[in-house]
């Protein structure tokens, strides 16, 4: 069966440029789902099984981090990789991260290549 | 801290690296107009240790070439997209400002982006803070990023 990622982000802008970088990087999912906020992607998830999810933390209605939180707290989810996709170099808010979860960060604005090696790890 | 020397760097790096566009930094404004003409702005509030914002001014021409390099296709008029797309490069510059300013132990947390556009609006420049103001050009127009933080 093939791969299917998740991606949210509040900004239509970055789910394209999201979805162009992964096709770039060689990482071709069957399906590429899409989220505008963390609340979006739950309601997405209790329909749908995801290989992984790349995530936006700074978003409107619930952030990265309470979706984080609500996700771990999920058992039919909680072991979905989810990748932070952020303007955030570091500090507090990723530390955060980690600890609900996250497997992995990566820093806008980036490449495919980085792409490609932050999540051919989690595949 | 070089506050110019850190827009340039962000601002550079995000046009090379998501655009594949090189922006050419010019010499710093002391102040620009307040009045903005057929133009699309992004601001993003910093709230932390100080009070700072954020701003990109570009002119709807240019912001028409951005969208349409960040969406990979042709853009003809200001709309949802425009507003996102130029929402999102605001962010991403606070973004990459603010790390740098983490490394100097200031602590900021980003607002999500507001956006204007239109024939003519103002944007006040904020009172009693330092700012910088840095023209860049592309190819396809200029715009402005300005940073001001509360004194």
């Amino acid at each position: 069966m093939g791969k299917k990622v998740l991606i949210i982000d509040d900004s239509n802008t970055m789910r394209k440029i999201v979805t162009r970088s992964l096709r770039q990087a060689g990482l071709d999912f069957d399906t590429i789902l899409e989220a505008g906020d963390g609340q979006a992607a739950l309601d997405v998830l209790a329909g749908e099984t995801v290989d992984i999810i790349l995530s936006d933390i700074n978003m409107p209605t619930m952030d990265g981090i309470e979706f984080l939180r609500q996700k771990q707290a999920n058992d039919k989810i909680k072991n979905i990789p989810v990748v932070m996709i952020t303007t955030e170099a570091g500090g507090d808010i990723l530390d955060e991260a980690k600890s609900l979860g996250a497997a992995g960060s990566i820093k806008k604005p980036f490449t495919p290549d980085q792409i490609q090696e932050i999540l051919g790890g989690l595949l | 801290m070089d506050l110019n020397k850190s827009i340039g760097n962000a601002t550079q790096e995000i046009f090379q690296t998501m655009l594949m566009m090189e922006a050419r930094p010019g010499q710093p404004l002391a102040k620009r107009d307040e009045v903005f003409a057929d133009s699309v702005s992004a601001i993003v509030g910093m709230a932390g240790t100080s009070k700072a914002t954020l701003a990109i001014h570009i002119p709807e021409p240019t912001a028409l070439v951005i969208t349409g390099s960040f969406l990979m296709m042709e853009v003809a008029e200001i709309d949802e997209d425009v507003k996102d797309a130029i929402g999102e490069l605001a962010n991403m510059v606070a973004g990459s400002v603010k790390a740098d300013l983490t490394e100097q132990g200031h602590d900021f947390k980003l607002s999500i982006p507001s956006v204007v556009c239109g024939a003519e609006y103002e944007i006040d420049c904020p009172r009693d803070s330092l700012g910088v103001i840095v023209p860049f050009s592309i190819d396809g127009g200029d715009f402005l990023v300005e940073f001001h933080v509360q004194k």
